[in-house]
């Protein structure tokens, strides 16, 4: 069997993620400077052997490299490990790197295992289209955030119980201060909701190019998109009108699950062969 | 080492041997350089301890170690007392490697009364300066002193020795950090100008709390305190406006019932947008009643509760210091050999090395007699040429004699290296001098 060289560096990636992920697990509990930078350094190496990998594999394969499972499974888990060293660095939210990095992980994981083929032969004049890549990238990149945003809201709810019920305080060095993880959720979501609005606007724009039948604006990831637009929506709206935080870290939660049905939900339309 | 400590001696005795006061232990430090002559010392002196390290110089005989009884009232004259033969049951008196262990304790804040605070390396530090600012430490206490510091460095950081909340002042600050993150742009509103609240309320400002409202019954007081906090002092009748921008609330007044209701927080709220409300009441009687802290958004610890956060801070700190008793042990015995190696090893080496030197001096002359020809620039280039043949020899024997001092059976290692060169214990390059022809 002969192995490729993307798939070697993904293995690498794989590795790393796992690592990252334990050694920030780690410090949770043992509050170890070691293993925080740990963690961070290979949070890093892992991006940057991720990005290598989906390099290697576009080189492989000649085209863009998200038209598989597998690829778009890869895809999502390097914007998830971007998006994770963007609050890392802008809010030093290290508790959220072993779900970025676990999450990451289990992505890569299942991009191993998920089909690599598609039934079909992509096309590489669909792929070539801007639009169609404007579209899948923006998409993939809003579902990153609002993952790290599902985060932020699960830290939230339990600091905020720990701050109230005042059981495991001890916890609170472990964990962020109660503002922090709000903002970064809300920055999380104002970041993504609008690439999630360029994902959509811009796939309607292909859709009405010709080529996808009627049926398009019916397709379940379509309808999907458009509640997962409308809930993050919600969201922010709620922000503006100052709901109780407690609450829309609510939303979020059941954001995610929204999200996670808009992309592994099978679609006609979404089929970039031809 | 000889000393008193919180662990040894009550306050009673402790304040009386207390060098705290202005110029007290530079006066002292004058006063010990006399009386222990070539002796090295630096004298440690905070309110929970007294300690005074001597170290033996180079020119001091062995065998003529001071001890307690003559240490302990040297201490008490150089405090300008008599010599306090009623204390002398409080001193404690560590030798070797059991004195470098104990300083090494000291300064990481192993020993202290709160163990892990951190005042504990500066006021190590203040007393080293003072001593070799009086040339009173030498090269071995400053070699001491430099890696007691360096390994307190090691345990405070590698065991967040210093981590925690050390009083309520501070588990204030820890919790309104935990709520607030940075606490730069937040308003502090003080309900009673006591002294716990003044302290909390100075910790939450060293922590970047950037605005300070103080509200008395008496203004005057309230003005006085909100001078020294940088603050603003308003009427206590009109306070009520004012929790709807402030972010951390320190209640600490004399009053017999609560002054802040549920209703005035739930007014407070409704301009606030959700923003979180830190509600400190160290009050007893309580200032706020208990209800508050079921409201949302509102976040209330009471005395009790910051003292829990205390006490779990410090057991926590507790179970850490036990980890790092083991490397502090572990320093202070490697020190200590290191030191013993130092000690046993280098007479060897510059016997070793002088008699080296005495053979080529030596021969140096009698192949000047020799070969009169010779110019002083040939005799020159022998002498550094048999120079460098000496340095290349006396190399591995050099490190194989240091390595010989540190093993565990060094003494004897080292006897058996004096009697394969033929040196004695004492005077050794003598010896090799008057056998040269």
């Amino acid at each position: 069997m002969i192995v490729s060289a993307g798939a070697l560096v993904l293995g690498a990636t794989l590795a790393l993620y796992l690592v990252g992920a334990a050694s920030l697990g780690a410090n949770l509990f043992l509050r170890r400077p070691a293993l925080l930078v740990t963690g961070r350094v290979v949070a890093v190496f892992g991006a940057l052997f991720h990005f290598a990998a989906i390099g290697l594999r576009c080189a492989e394969v000649a085209r863009a490299p998200f038209v598989t499972p597998a690829e778009s499974l890869s895809l999502l888990a390097w914007m998830v490990v971007l998006a994770y060293l963007v609050v890392e660095a802008l809010w030093r939210l290290s508790a959220a790197g072993p779900f970025a990095l676990g999450l990451a992980f289990l992505l890569v994981g299942g991009a191993g295992l998920a089909p690599h083929q598609v039934g079909g032969v992509a096309d590489p004049a669909l792929l070539s289209e801007s639009a169609v890549s404007l579209h899948i990238i923006a998409t993939v990149a809003s579902l990153a955030a609002f993952a790290l945003a599902f985060c932020c809201a699960g830290l939230y709810l339990i600091v905020h119980h720990i701050l109230k019920s005042k059981h495991g305080l001890a916890w609170m060095k472990r964990l962020p201060p109660l503002v922090t993880v709000e903002q970064a959720g809300f920055a999380l979501v104002a970041l993504g909701f609008p690439l999630l609005t360029l994902g959509i606007l811009s796939g309607i724009v292909r859709a009405l190019s010709g080529g996808l039948g009627a049926g398009w604006p019916l397709d379940t990831k379509t309808l999907l998109a458009v509640a997962v637009w409308g809930i993050y929506g919600l969201y922010l709206l709620a922000r503006l009108r100052a709901w109780p935080p407690v609450r829309t870290a609510y939303v979020l939660l059941v954001g995610l699950a929204l999200c996670l049905l808009l992309f592994f939900v099978p679609s006609a339309a979404h089929r970039f062969v031809s | 080492m000889v000393g008193l400590s919180h662990q040894s001696a009550p306050v009673a005795v402790r304040e009386r041997l207390a060098f705290t006061a202005p110029g007290a232990l530079e006066r002292a430090l004058v006063h010990l350089k006399d009386a222990l002559g070539e002796r090295e010392c630096v004298l440690l002196s905070t309110c929970n301890r007294t300690e005074l390290y001597v170290a033996q110089g180079n020119n001091v005989a062995a065998g003529d170690d001071p001890d307690a009884s003559t240490l302990a009232p040297l201490l008490a004259r150089a405090h300008g007392q008599s010599d306090l033969p009623e204390l002398a049951g409080y001193f404690t008196e560590r030798r070797g490697h059991r004195a470098v262990e104990h300083l090494f304790r000291v300064a990481a804040g192993l020993e202290s009364m709160i163990v892990g605070e951190s005042d504990i390396v500066r006021q190590v530090k203040t007393s080293y300066a003072a001593a070799s600012d009086a040339r009173a430490a030498g090269p071995l206490l400053s070699r001491l002193f430099h890696e007691a510091l360096r390994v307190a460095k090691r345990a405070r950081t590698e065991y967040d020795l210093g981590k925690g909340a050390f009083s309520v002042g501070h588990a204030a600050v820890d919790m309104a950090q935990s709520i607030f993150g940075r606490l730069g742009g937040r308003v502090v509103l003080l309900l009673g100008a006591g002294k716990m609240s003044e302290t909390t309320a100075r910790h939450l400002s060293a922590a970047g709390a950037s605005s300070v409202l103080v509200a008395n019954r008496t203004f005057d007081k309230a003005a006085r305190l909100a001078e020294t906090l940088n603050g603003r002092a308003i009427r206590y009748e009109a306070f009520a406006p004012h929790l709807a921008q402030a972010d951390i609330v320190i209640a600490s007044t004399a009053a017999p019932h609560a002054v802040v209701t549920r209703d005035l927080v739930e007014g407070a709220l409704k301009g606030r947008r959700h923003r979180p409300l830190f509600l400190i009441d160290i009050a007893v009687p309580r200032d706020i009643e208990a209800s508050v802290g079921e409201l949302d958004d509102v976040f209330l610890y009471n005395i009790d509760d910051l003292r829990a956060v205390v006490d779990n801070d410090e057991a926590e700190r507790r179970i850490r210091a036990t980890r790092a008793d083991v490397l502090v042990h572990d320093e202070a015995l490697s020190f200590a050999q290191t030191l013993r190696a130092r000690e046993t090893a280098l007479p060897l080496v510059s016997s070793l090395r002088a008699r080296m030197e005495a053979t080529k001096t030596a021969e140096m002359a009698r192949l000047a007699q020799r070969l009169p020809h010779l110019s002083p620039a040939d005799l020159r280039v022998i002498e550094a040429s048999f120079g460098a043949v000496i340095a290349k020899i006396a190399h591995e024997p050099t490190v194989k004699i240091k390595e010989y001092a540190l093993a565990d059976n060094g003494d004897e290692k080292i006897a058996t290296a004096r009697e394969l060169f033929g040196l004695s214990s004492s005077g050794g390059a003598a010896a090799a001098e008057e056998k040269t022809p």
